[in-house]
C-alpha cells in the first residue's frame, strides 16, 4: 500500500475513492485482519499480509485499523465483516476476556484466528503471535543487563487495561523476582503520545535517581527517548524498551537506549493469512495442540541495530 | 367578601418592598391595581400568588386567614394569573395547555391522554371567551392575544375565582384589546373577582370598578368607580399633576427626509408602502399588531432587508441591505423588545452608547477609553440617565432608564432618520414624559421620526400626523385636527376613505 | 485582574501550595520548566477555543484539526521535502481556512457550531487515518529541520520556546480582545447578537472572525504538538484535546452562553488544567486517577464560582434595592 498523495485528496471525499476497489469483487473470498490500534506495528504486519495475498491472488486480504483502540469499536467492525460474510478473521482483540461472546460469535460463522493478543477462552481456532509474559521475561532480563547493580525502575504503558501490558509487567515481574531492580511505579496515558512523554519528564523530575526507564508500548520508548535528551539525562538513565518505532532503534543506534524486544508483526500477518487459507482448505496440521503458534520475539540492541534498520526500512519504504 | 389584604408588609435586606398594604376584593368586582414600574405592585401580586411570604399581615380568603400563602394554597383557594410574560408550552396544542396536569385519561395501563374528550372540555370554554381557534391548534401559531386567551381559560379550567391579569394588553392591537375588555366584563358578571394590572389608564376607565393605587411599596390612595380620572390615577400614581402630552413643533417641518416609495417587506411580499417623514416632524404609525407597522420598520432598518422598492434619505436613493447600512445612511431603529434587540444588558452602559459608534472611539482598531467614557457622560447627563455611573450593567437599570441608554447609543451619533418601535412599552409615567420629550427635541433639531405605537394615548398625543397601515399597506394619515380614537381605528380595520386624507 | 481571575489564580497558588508541601520537587526548576512547555502547548489553542466560546460557540474539531495537519505538515516536510518556512505556511493557512469554514457554516447556513465542529472533528479524523493509511507518521530520517525544531521545541534563556510563544499570542490576544473594537464586537455579539446586529454590527463577520483566529491557533497549536511529540498517530493524537481546551476556558471564566470570559482568564485556566496533571505524576497518584482529578477540581471549581457569584449578585441586588424600593417587576 502506498502513502496516499496530497493531489489525491479532493478524490478522498468521493466515495468511490473511499471504497476498496476488490470489495465488489463476489467470487473472491475475503480474509480480514482485525487490529488494535493504528500503528507502525501494523504496518509491518501488513507487509505479511501483501506478501501472503501474493502467494493466494485468489483471496481478497485486508487489513481493518479501528479509529478507537476501543472493544466496541472492534466488536462494531467483526459485526460489519461477518454481515460481509468475510470467510476469516484474524483479530488482535482489545478486550480479550472480555469479548469471548463476539469471539465465539465470530468463530461460528468464520475462521477465527487471535493473534498479537490471545483469547483462550473463546473458540478461535489458534493464537499466532508473541508470548507477552516471555516477552516480559525478555524484557527484564536486558533490564538486568542494563542495571547489573540493580536499581529504580519505572515503567510506561498506554493502559493497563490491555492484556499485552499486564502480561508484560507480569514477566518483567518474574524475571526481576528477587533481584535488586526495583520497580516504582507504572504510569499511563490512555494512548494521549503527549501524556507520554509528560509522563516521563515529572518522573525525571521527581526521581533524580532514577536508573532505568522502560516503555512497554510502541509510543511509549520514543517519547522516553525525547524526554531524557530533553532532560540531558543520555546514559544517566537507561531505558529498555518494546517495539522497533524508528525513533527507539535510533535511540539504540546512538546509545541512549539500551536496547529493544521486537516482536515480529510481519509474521503475525503472513502466518495468519497462510493458515487461514490453509484452515478454509482443511489442513489443520499446522495448529499444536496447545492452539498457539508463538511467534519468537528478537533482541535488538547495539550490535544489531544497523542491520535491522536496514531491513525496517525495506519494510517501510513506499508507505 | 372574597379576598381581604390586612397590613400586608414585605421587607427584602435593606429594603422594605411592601408596607402596610391593606385592600379588598369582592366577587364579581374588577380592581384596577396601578402604580409605576417598583411602586411593589408585583411584589404584592406573588405574595397573594403564593410565591413570596409577606414579612407582615394577613391574608384572608373565603374567611380562612393565612400568615402566608404557599403556591399549591393560593391555587387552591382559586387564585390564577395571566402573566405578562405568558406561560404556555407552545409546543403543545390548546387543549394540551388548558388541561395541563388533569388532562382527561383514557386509563388502561399507558394512561393515554383523551385528546377527543380533551376537545370536548376545552370547546365550550373557548367559545365562552370568543376565540377562534380550535382546541388542537398548536399554541405556537397562536397569536399573543389568543394566547392570552388560553391562558384565561386555563385559570377558569381551575375554578378560578380571583383572576389576575398582569399588563394583560402591553401586547395586544386595539381590537384586541377591547375584545380583552368584553371578556373582563363578562367573566365579571359570572361572579369571578378580577385584579387587573395596566400602564395604560383608559382601559382602567374602560372596565374597572374601583382603582387601587400603590406608589413606593405603600397605598397611595383608592379611587371608587365614579372618579377614576386620568387626571386623578396619574395624581395617585405620581403624587403631582402631569402636563398635557403633545408639545407642539417648534418650527414647521423641513423638506427632504425619508421617503419610501413602493417598498415591498418580506412579510408583505404583495404589498408595496409609500411613506414620507419630514425632518421636524414626528409621524405616529398606527395599526394592528401584525399589519406591518414592525416589519416597515425592520425593512428600513435593514435587519429584514426590502424585497424591492426605494428608499430616498433627503432625495438621495440610499442601498440598505443591513443594519450597517442603515446605520451608515443615519437611519436608526429603537426596537420594541429593547432587552432583546436594544440593549447588550450584560454591558456596561458606557459600551452600549459606543456600540454603534465604536470606530470612531478607537485609534488604530483599539477601544479609546477616555473618549468613550467622555460620549457616555455627556450622553448620561444630556438624557438624565439615572444610575450610579455609566461603567454599570445597562440591564440593572429601570425601563425608562434602559430607553435611555438606547437613545443615547444613537443620539452620541448623527441622526437623521429614528424609528422608534413602542417606544413606552414598560416605561412608567413619568419616564414616558421624559421619553417624549427626547422625542420632540429631537425632532426640533431636524430629525425625522417615526413612532410605532399600539397605545392610542401616545399616538394621539404624541404624533403630529397619524399614518395607519393595514394587512402590509398604508390605509391612510391623518393630520392633526383629524384626530381621533374612532378615526385611527377605522383605519387600522382597514375601512379607509372618508377619514383618510394626506 | 477581575475577582473571577483572582479567585482562580487563589485556587492555583492552593493547589501549588499543597503539591508543593507534599513533595517539594514540584517547585524545582526542570519540572517548572517541563510544565511551562506543556501551558504553551496547551494554552495556545485554548485561546482560540476562548475566542469562539465567547461568541457562544464551540470548537469540538481541534484535536482531529491537530491529527489532520500534523500528518499533512509531516508529510510536506517528509515526503515531499519541501523548506520548512513553506511548510509551516502551508499548515498555518490550512488551519485559517479549517476556521473559516466553521465560521462560514455557522453564520451563512446558521448550522450550529456545536454541530459543525462535531462533523470537523469526524471528518479531519478520518481524512487524517485515510490519508497516512493509518501509520503513524514521524520524521524518520529528514533533516534541515534544525530550525523549525529549535523554534517550535527549543530553548532560549531556559524557557521552553511553546511558552514564549503562549505569552506572545496572550499578548496580541489579550490586546485584540480586551482593547480593540473588534474584541468589543465578540463579546457583544456573545452576549446579545441581535443587539449588536440592531447597532449595525456585522455580526456574522465577527463570528467568523473568531473561528478565522481559532483556526489559526490550532494550526499554529499542530506544529508545536507535533513538534512535542515527534509523530502522529493520526487515529489517536490529539484525541480529547478539544475538551481540554474548552475545560480551560470555562475554568478561566467563559461562559458556555457567550459573552464572558477572559485571555488572563483562558491562560490561568491552562496552567491549572497542567498543574493537575503533574501534581498526579509529582505525588505518585496513580495514572488511572488522572482524569478523575482533573474533573473534580474543575467541578469544584465551577461550583465556587457559581456560589461566590450568586452572593456578590444577591449583594448587588440588595444595592439596587437601596435605591429604588421594591425588586424589579
Amino acid at each position: 500500500m502506498k502513502r496516499r498523495s496530497l493531489l489525491a485528496m479532493p478524490a478522498v471525499l468521493g466515495l468511490g475513492a473511499a471504497l476498496p476497489a476488490s470489495g465488489f469483487a463476489q467470487e473472491k473470498r475475503t480474509l480480514a485482519f482485525v487490529v488494535n490500534v493504528s500503528a507502525d506495528f501494523w504496518t509491518i504486519c501488513r507487509r505479511g499480509i501483501e506478501k501472503a495475498n501474493r502467494e493466494h491472488p485468489d483471496f481478497n486480504m485486508e487489513m481493518i485499523v479501528p479509529g478507537q483502540a476501543s472493544a466496541a469499536e472492534q466488536r462494531r467492525i467483526v459485526d460489519e465483516l461477518l454481515a460481509r460474510k468475510v470467510a476469516g478473521i484474524a483479530i488482535s482483540p482489545i478486550n480479550p476476556a472480555n469479548s469471548t461472546d463476539m469471539l465465539n460469535r465470530a468463530a461460528s460463522q468464520a475462521v477465527l484466528f487471535t493473534s498479537d493478543s490471545d483469547a483462550p477462552n473463546s473458540n478461535r481456532a489458534v493464537y499466532i503471535g508473541t508470548d507477552n509474559v516471555a516477552a516480559g521475561r525478555e524484557a527484564g532480563k536486558q533490564m538486568k543487563r542494563a542495571l547489573p547493580n540493580g536499581g529504580k525502575a519505572m515503567l510506561f504503558v498506554g493502559t493497563m487495561d490491555a492484556d499485552n501490558a499486564r502480561e508484560r509487567v507480569q514477566g518483567i515481574r518474574e524475571e526481576l523476582q528477587g533481584g535488586n531492580i526495583n520497580i516504582i511505579d507504572i504510569r499511563t496515558d490512555e494512548s494521549d503520545i503527549a501524556r507520554a512523554q509528560r509522563n516521563v519528564e515529572d518522573t525525571l523530575a521527581r526521581y533524580a535517581d532514577i536508573d532505568l526507564l522502560v516503555g512497554l508500548w510502541a509510543y511509549n520508548t520514543p517519547q522516553i527517548y525525547q524526554a531524557v535528551k530533553g532532560a540531558g539525562k543520555e546514559g544517566k538513565v537507561k531505558v529498555v524498551g518494546f517495539d522497533e518505532d524508528a525513533l527507539t532503534l535510533r535511540g539504540i543506534a546512538d546509545g541512549t537506549i539500551e536496547s529493544t524486544v521486537v516482536q515480529q508483526p510481519f509474521e503475525f500477518g503472513y502466518q495468519s493469512m497462510i493458515g487461514m487459507v490453509k484452515y478454509l482448505n482443511g489442513d489443520r496440521s499446522f495448529i499444536p495442540a496447545s492452539k498457539q503458534i508463538i511467534i519468537p520475539t528478537r533482541i535488538i540492541d547495539k550490535s544489531n541495530v544497523s542491520e535491522f534498520q536496514a531491513q525496517m526500512r525495506e519494510l517501510l519504504r513506499g508507505r | 367578601m372574597l379576598l381581604e389584604l390586612d397590613g400586608i408588609g414585605k421587607t427584602y435586606p435593606g429594603v422594605r418592598a411592601l408596607d402596610d398594604v391593606s385592600l379588598t376584593l369582592h366577587a364579581g368586582e374588577v380592581l384596577g391595581l396601578i402604580g409605576e414600574n417598583g411602586a411593589g405592585k408585583s411584589t404584592l401580586m406573588k405574595v397573594l400568588g403564593g410565591v413570596v411570604p409577606p414579612s407582615t399581615g394577613q391574608i384572608r380568603l373565603n374567611g380562612r386567614s393565612y400568615d402566608r400563602l404557599t403556591v399549591a394554597e393560593a391555587q387552591a383557594e382559586g387564585i390564577a394569573f395571566v402573566h405578562q410574560e405568558l406561560n404556555l408550552f407552545d409546543n403543545i396544542d390548546v387543549a394540551g395547555n388548558i388541561l395541563f396536569g388533569r388532562e382527561p385519561l383514557r386509563g388502561g395501563p399507558l394512561q393515554l391522554v383523551d385528546r377527543k374528550a380533551a376537545a370536548e372540555q376545552v370547546l365550550p370554554l373557548l367559545r365562552r371567551l370568543g376565540a377562534d381557534f380550535a382546541p388542537h391548534t398548536p399554541v405556537a401559531e397562536l397569536s399573543i392575544a389568543q394566547r392570552q386567551l388560553v391562558e384565561i381559560a386555563k385559570a377558569l379550567v381551575a375554578n378560578a375565582r380571583i383572576i389576575i391579569l398582569d399588563e394583560p394588553t402591553s401586547s395586544l392591537t386595539l381590537s384586541e384589546t377591547a375584545r380583552l375588555l368584553t371578556i373582563v366584563g363578562e367573566l365579571r358578571a359570572s361572579g369571578t373577582a378580577i385584579i387587573y394590572i395596566t400602564h395604560r389608564l383608559g382601559e382602567i376607565i374602560d372596565c374597572a370598578d374601583r382603582v387601587v393605587c400603590l406608589r413606593d411599596g405603600k397605598m397611595a390612595g383608592a379611587l371608587p368607580h365614579e372618579e377614576i380620572t386620568h387626571a386623578n390615577m396619574i395624581r395617585l400614581m405620581i403624587g403631582r399633576e402631569l402636563r398635557a402630552l403633545y408639545t407642539p413643533p417648534a418650527r414647521p417641518p423641513g423638506e427632504g427626509g425619508l421617503s419610501v416609495k413602493g417598498l415591498v417587506t418580506s412579510a408583505f411580499p404583495h404589498k408595496q408602502v409609500d411613506l414620507r417623514i419630514r425632518p421636524g416632524e414626528i409621524v405616529g404609525l398606527a395599526g394592528l399588531v401584525g399589519s406591518g407597522r414592525t416589519s416597515l420598520a425592520r425593512a428600513l432598518f435593514g435587519i429584514d432587508p426590502p424585497l424591492g422598492g426605494e428608499v430616498l434619505l433627503d432625495g438621495q436613493a440610499v442601498r440598505i441591505s443591513s443594519p450597517k447600512d442603515a446605520v451608515a445612511a443615519g437611519i436608526y431603529l429603537v426596537p420594541e423588545d429593547r432587552k432583546k434587540d436594544g440593549l447588550v444588558l450584560d454591558m456596561p452602559i458606557a459600551e452600549n452608547i459606543t456600540l454603534a459608534n465604536l470606530h470612531h472611539h478607537a485609534r488604530a482598531g483599539l477601544v479609546d477609553r477616555g473618549a468613550e467614557r467622555r460620549t457616555a457622560e455627556a450622553q448620561g447627563k444630556a438624557l438624565r440617565i439615572k444610575a450610579p455611573g455609566m461603567e454599570v450593567a445597562a440591564g440593572t437599570l429601570s425601563g425608562g432608564n434602559q430607553q435611555k441608554v438606547v437613545l443615547g447609543k444613537w443620539l452620541s451619533m448623527e441622526p437623521r432618520v429614528i424609528l422608534f418601535d413602542e417606544p413606552t412599552r414598560g416605561i412608567d409615567v413619568g419616564a414616558k414624559g421624559e421619553i417624549y420629550a427626547l422625542m420632540r427635541a429631537l425632532a426640533d433639531r431636524g430629525v425625522a421620526i417615526l413612532m410605532i405605537s399600539s397605545d392610542m394615548e401616545e399616538v394621539i398625543g404624541v404624533s403630529d400626523r397619524i399614518v395607519v397601515m393595514h394587512e402590509g399597506r398604508i390605509s391612510g394619515a391623518l393630520q392633526r385636527d383629524a384626530f381621533s380614537e374612532k378615526a385611527v381605528l377605522r383605519l387600522a380595520i382597514g375601512q379607509d376613505g372618508e377619514a383618510a386624507e394626506s | 485582574m477581575s475577582k473571577k481571575e483572582l479567585g482562580l489564580g487563589l485556587l492555583l497558588i492552593i493547589i501549588g501550595g499543597i503539591t508543593a508541601a507534599l513533595n517539594p520537587l514540584f517547585l524545582s526548576g526542570v519540572n517548572l520548566l517541563n510544565m511551562a512547555n506543556l501551558i504553551g502547548l496547551f494554552g495556545v489553542f485554548s485561546i482560540g477555543q476562548g475566542l469562539i466560546i465567547i461568541t457562544g460557540g464551540i470548537d469540538l474539531s481541534v484535536g482531529s484539526m491537530f491529527a489532520l495537519l500534523g500528518v499533512i505538515f509531516i508529510d510536506l516536510l517528509v515526503n515531499y521535502e519541501l523548506a520548512w518556512p513553506l511548510a509551516l505556511l502551508v499548515v498555518l493557512a490550512m488551519g485559517l481556512v479549517l476556521g473559516l469554514l466553521h465560521g462560514l457554516l455557522v453564520t451563512r447556513l446558521k448550522l450550529q457550531p456545536f454541530v459543525v465542529t462535531l462533523c470537523g472533528l469526524l471528518i479531519y479524523r478520518g481524512i487524517a487515518r485515510y490519508y497516512t493509511n493509518d501509520a503513524t507518521m514521524g520524521f524518520g530520517y529528514a533533516t534541515n529541520l534544525d530550525t523549525l525544531t529549535w523554534l517550535a521545541s527549543g530553548r532560549s534563556f531556559g524557557i521552553p520556546h511553546p511558552f514564549i510563544i503562549l505569552l506572545i499570542v496572550a499578548v496580541a490576544m489579550y490586546v485584540l480582545l480586551h482593547r480593540s473594537v473588534f474584541g468589543r464586537y465578540i463579546y457583544a455579539v456573545g452576549r446579545n447578537e441581535e443587539a449588536a446586529r440592531h447597532s449595525g454590527i456585522n455580526t456574522n463577520a465577527v463570528i467568523a472572525g473568531a473561528y478565522l483566529i481559532g483556526g489559526g491557533l490550532a494550526g499554529l497549536s499542530a506544529v508545536m504538538l507535533v513538534f512535542y511529540t515527534s509523530s502522529v498517530s493520526p487515529s489517536s493524537f490529539g484525541n480529547f484535546y478539544e475538551l481540554y481546551a474548552i475545560a480551560a476556558a470555562v475554568l478561566g471564566g467563559c461562559s458556555l452562553r457567550g459573552g464572558e470570559g477572559s485571555i488572563l482568564g483562558i491562560v490561568l485556566g491552562t496552567i491549572l488544567l497542567q498543574i493537575l496533571q503533574n501534581l498526579v505524576n509529582i505525588l505518585g497518584i496513580p495514572s488511572s486517577l488522572n482524569f478523575a482529578v482533573m474533573g473534580s477540581v474543575i467541578l469544584l471549581g465551577v461550583i465556587a464560582d457559581q456560589q461566590l457569584g450568586k452572593r456578590k449578585q444577591a449583594r448587588a441586588l440588595s444595592r439596587s434595592q437601596g435605591v429604588a424600593p421594591a425588586p424589579a417587576e
